[in-house]
Order: C-alpha cells, then sequence, then structure tokens
C-alpha cells in the first residue's frame, strides 16, 4: 500500500479579519461551516427518503452508493439555494433595504398614519 | 432560482467524493456562488447610497481611487460581512475536497504512474518531465488563491496530487460555472480564434501555464487537425494533465518547462495562448514570457492571452471590486497585473504596435449565440468589466500577430 498522503498548506499568510474584533470573522466561519453539515444532513434524509419511496428498504450501502442524477441535483441545487437565502437573510435584506425603498420611513409613516386613528 | 450548473464530468482519474463529501463540496459551490452573487451583487448599492455619499459629505469630493474606496468600504458592516463570507468561503471549498483527494490519491498516483510509464503504443498524446526545470518564486512562495500546497507540491516521485486536487477544487470553486469540464474560457478563445481567423488554420498550437488542461482540452474538438502543446512548471499538474487527457480521449503533449524559457526551437507554432496565467506571474517574468512567446511563434502566427481586465481605467469603485483578491485571496502579484497595459508589453517584448489585438470574447457556455457572432464580426458593445459567469460575461484578451 502506497503511503498516505496529506495536503498542507504551504503558506497561507496571516489570515485577515475585516470585523474589528476578529473573533467576528471567525463566528462567520464557524455559523457557514455548520449550515454546510445541516445541509449534508439535508443531502443525506434526502436519498434516505428517495431510496425509501423507491425500494421500500434500504442498508447503509445504499445510502453510501447513491449520486444524484441531473434530476436530484437541480432539486438538491434550487434547495440549497433557498436554504442559503433563509440563513443568510438579514445580510442580504440590508442590501435589498438600499435598493428598493427605505423601510424605516415607511416604518414610520405607517406608525404616524397609525396614531392618528 | 436563477441558473443550475450541470455536475462535472467524470473520467477515470477523478477522485470520487463519498456521499456526504459531494454533498459537502455541493454546498462550498452554492455558498460560494450565492456570497458572490446575492451578497456581493449588493456591494454596488451599498458603495453608492451609503459609503460614497457619506465620503463625499466628509470630504467634499468622491473617493479618488481604489484605495480609498477600500479604505471606507471596508469600514462599513455590509462590506465587511461579504468580505468575512468570501474569505471563509474560498477556504471552505479547498476543505471540502481535501478528504476525497487524500483518499484517492495513493491509488491514483499508482493508476496514473502505470499509464506515464507505458510505452507511446496505447497513447494519443505525450508527457515530457523536466526535473531541472527552475520553478519561479512567485509561483511557489505562498498558497494561491488558498490553495493548500499550491501547483507545485510534491510528495513522491511519481506525485499528481495537487493536480488532483486543482481538477476537483476548480469545479467546486467555479460552481460548476466554468462549464462541466472546467472548459469554458478554452472553447470561448479556440472558437472566436477559428471562426474569426478561418485562414489561419494552425498545425501547431501552444498553451502557456495549461495547469491540468482545463482550458486546453478544448482546442482538441475545435482544431481536430493541429498538435497541441501545453506547457507548466509543475510535475505534479503535468503527470495529472496527461492522465486525464488520455482518459478523456484527447490528444495534448504536456511538457514541463518555465515559460521563461521555453526548450522549442525558434519559429515552432502558429498559435500561442494562455489564460489567466500572468496574474500570478512577476512583471519581470511577464516580459520574459511574452519575449518567448514572440520567439516560438512563427511569423504569421497568433498570440493571444485571456487575463483580467486592466483597472487603470476603471472607475475606482470597479477597480476596488476587482482587486479585492489581491488583498484578502492570497494572489500577491494580481494588482500589479491587473495594473499594467498590456499594450505596452507586448510591444516592448517585440511585436510591432500596429500588430497588437485585443478582443472581448462572449463565454460560449451562457452567452447568447447571437452574441458571439457579433463578437466575431467585431461589433460588440463594450460589457460590465464585472460581470459574471452566467451573466454577460465577457472575457478579456490580448496578443499580437508576429
Ligand atoms: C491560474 S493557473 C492557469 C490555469 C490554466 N491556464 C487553466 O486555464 O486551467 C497558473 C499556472 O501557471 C503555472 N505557472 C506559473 N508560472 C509559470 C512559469 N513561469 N512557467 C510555467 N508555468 C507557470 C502554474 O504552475 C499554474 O499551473
Amino acid at each position: 500500500m502506497a503511503e498516505p498522503i496529506k495536503i498542507r498548506p504551504v503558506n497561507r499568510g496571516k489570515r485577515p479579519h475585516f470585523f474589528d474584533d476578529p473573533a467576528i470573522d471567525q463566528l462567520f466561519a464557524i455559523v457557514m461551516a455548520m449550515s454546510a453539515e445541516l445541509s449534508v444532513l439535508w443531502d443525506r434524509v434526502d436519498t434516505t427518503e428517495r431510496l425509501l419511496d423507491q425500494k421500500g428498504t434500504l442498508s447503509r450501502a445504499d445510502i453510501e452508493a447513491f449520486r444524484p442524477d441531473e434530476k436530484v441535483h437541480t432539486e438538491r441545487t434550487e434547495r440549497r439555494n433557498a436554504y442559503i437565502d433563509r440563513i443568510f437573510r438579514i445580510i442580504r435584506e440590508e442590501r435589498d433595504s438600499l435598493v428598493a425603498h427605505d423601510k424605516m420611513t415607511e416604518y414610520r409613516e405607517l406608525m404616524d398614519d397609525l396614531s392618528k386613528n | 432560482m436563477g441558473i443550475v450548473a450541470k455536475p462535472q464530468v467524470d473520467h477515470a482519474f477523478l477522485a470520487k467524493p463519498s456521499h456526504d463529501e459531494l454533498a459537502r463540496q455541493s454546498y462550498a459551490s452554492n455558498l460560494r456562488m450565492y456570497t458572490l452573487a446575492t451578497i456581493g451583487g449588493g456591494m454596488r448599492t451599498v458603495y453608492d447610497k451609503r459609503v460614497k455619499p457619506q465620503f463625499e459629505k466628509a470630504q467634499g469630493r468622491a473617493p479618488k481611487d481604489e484605495h480609498e474606496v477600500r479604505k471606507v468600504m471596508l469600514k462599513d458592516p455590509y462590506a465587511r460581512a461579504w468580505s468575512s463570507m468570501m474569505r471563509a468561503a474560498q477556504e471552505m471549498v479547498w476543505e471540502s475536497v481535501v478528504p476525497t483527494v487524500e483518499r484517492a490519491q495513493p491509488e491514483l498516483n499508482n493508476r496514473i504512474e502505470a499509464l506515464v510509464g507505458k510505452p507511446g503504443v496505447n497513447k494519443m498524446g505525450s508527457l515530457s518531465l523536466d526535473p531541472s526545470t527552475v520553478k519561479p518564486k512567485y509561483a511557489t512562495a505562498v498558497d494561491i488563491h488558498l490553495m493548500p500546497g499550491n501547483y507545485e507540491t510534491e510528495r513522491t516521485p511519481n506525485d499528481a496530487t495537487q493536480g488532483a486536487f486543482y481538477d476537483r477544487g476548480v469545479y467546486v470553486y467555479q460552481g460548476g460555472m466554468g462549464g462541466d469540464n472546467c472548459h469554458g474560457i478554452g472553447m470561448s478563445l479556440a472558437t472566436f480564434i477559428a471562426r474569426k481567423f478561418p485562414n489561419l488554420k494552425p498545425k501547431k498550437i501552444l498553451d502557456i501555464g495549461c495547469t491540468v488542461g482545463h482550458n486546453l482540452v478544448p482546442y482538441c474538438d475545435v482544431f481536430p487537425d493541429a498538435e497541441i502543446h501545453g506547457v507548466d512548471m509543475s510535475a505534479p499538474v503535468m503527470r495529472y494533465a496527461h492522465a486525464r487527457a488520455e482518459a478523456m480521449g484527447k490528444a495534448v503533449h504536456f511538457h514541463q518547462m518555465n515559460a521563461e524559457s521555453l526548450k522549442f526551437p525558434d519559429n515552432s507554432f502558429d498559435v500561442v495562448t494562455s489564460v489567466i496565467l500572468f496574474h500570478e506571474t512577476s512583471r519581470t517574468a511577464l516580459r520574459q514570457i511574452l519575449k518567448e512567446c514572440h520567439r516560438v511563434l512563427k511569423p504569421g502566427g497568433l498570440m493571444l492571452h485571456m487575463e483580467l481586465p486592466r483597472t487603470a481605467t476603471m472607475d475606482p469603485y470597479d477597480a476596488f471590486y476587482l482587486d479585492w483578491d489581491a488583498y484578502y485571496n492570497n494572489e500577491p502579484y494580481y494588482q500589479a497585473y491587473t495594473a499594467t497595459d498590456m499594450k505596452d508589453v507586448i510591444v516592448g517584448a517585440g511585436f510591432a504596435p500596429d500588430k497588437y489585438v485585443e478582443y472581448l470574447i462572449p463565454d460560449l457556455v451562457w452567452c447568447d449565440p447571437a452574441e458571439f457572432d457579433a463578437a466575431v464580426r467585431g461589433d460588440l458593445a463594450r460589457g460590465n468589466a464585472l460581470a459574471r459567469w452566467g451573466e454577460s460575461i465577457k472575457w478579456s484578451t490580448y496578443g499580437a500577430w508576429k
């Protein structure tokens, strides 16, 4: 048997941080990694359900051997994109609020209106 | 919910992910694309509506260059969140591929070695390695675009790991948008040359810095009568490139060489190209490589390089956005490249000024065929320099006739 192979960095330099406290950048990376693990689990559940639909029974080997065809690949990609958008909604909405309208102004106007009645 | 790119085409030497590794790689692709397109797509708005007006109020003028833009943008919470996500997503792309390649590679290395060692009879192309090849510091000093181990790490005398790692990693990085064989740029470039210059009919073509041949292999289909050569300074990526091309049934001749001192005789090739090479080389090397291109090109031959657009003529915000990678994605030569005037250096390498050419080439994987026709005719509107894959991206190319 050949030697095991380890892929290691040569020189990555210092990891940059963008927030004043580098812990916030680390938290971003942790949340993103966690979101990945949930998505992996989701794909696994999806595989399990598809196999059960098809065969009514399954083994671990069946799950490991399952590979998405193009239809499943497309469905999963769309599901992941919607999922990512739910997780990172808070950031995306900041952008949307700048594009469409100033929501705060609208909200205050609504409050003013309501308080008159 | 937008476009869904195709899965990567399998071949005999592609490292096979397990069920969960595949799920993790797919997710890394989707997350990076979301960060780039959806969150990144808001960066300009944040600049125009929030950051720039604040700057103007305080200073009585707009930011004058990309450095000023970077300084103020990176104080904005939205730009900070986007940057933090871009960095983490880039790391996740490579991390997701590491276990797959580590597991597959000892066996793949042996299979690739067996293929390399085979006498030429069953092979379409060839591989020539030259252990004396000088590996320049600019190409080895850091993990470029954060790829652990970079292009040239070689663990054993038959190691092709970094090639395998790059093949899968680049697909995940591109989210498949570069084509299901990561071949979109090469296919666009080759098709453009063939259609724009139908009388050129090249017999010998050379691509420099070809890595695993993603953008070189498509030349075989576009120029079936030509002899196709590729060079790279890294032996592991050349071994893998050779195995991959053979597995795909394409005849390509790969050579381990430093592009600064090619081993080919003068006047050898009808066409010489490169794809996204120069933003990873030093300015001195760029000049030297262009001289070598001139030397190996036949009189009447065409040199054409695909590279990033030049920032000097861009709006300061666009230049900031384009150069972000130079600062935060381990691309130390990127900014020096994007500041370079290619016409200057191409003429400096011995090409006549009136033989200089530059073309914008639409991406064939995604563009409307009519747009490609317009580019071939020469009446394509200049597009958005920051367009992304899947939008109306156009590749910038620079070159000259000898
Ligand atoms: C970004 S990659 C090019 C990608 C490739 N053209 C493609 O389209 O897939 C840069 C490559 O250039 C190679 N390289 C850098 N400097 C070189 C030099 N002086 N001579 C030969 N290869 C070089 C690196 O080893 C690396 O594989």
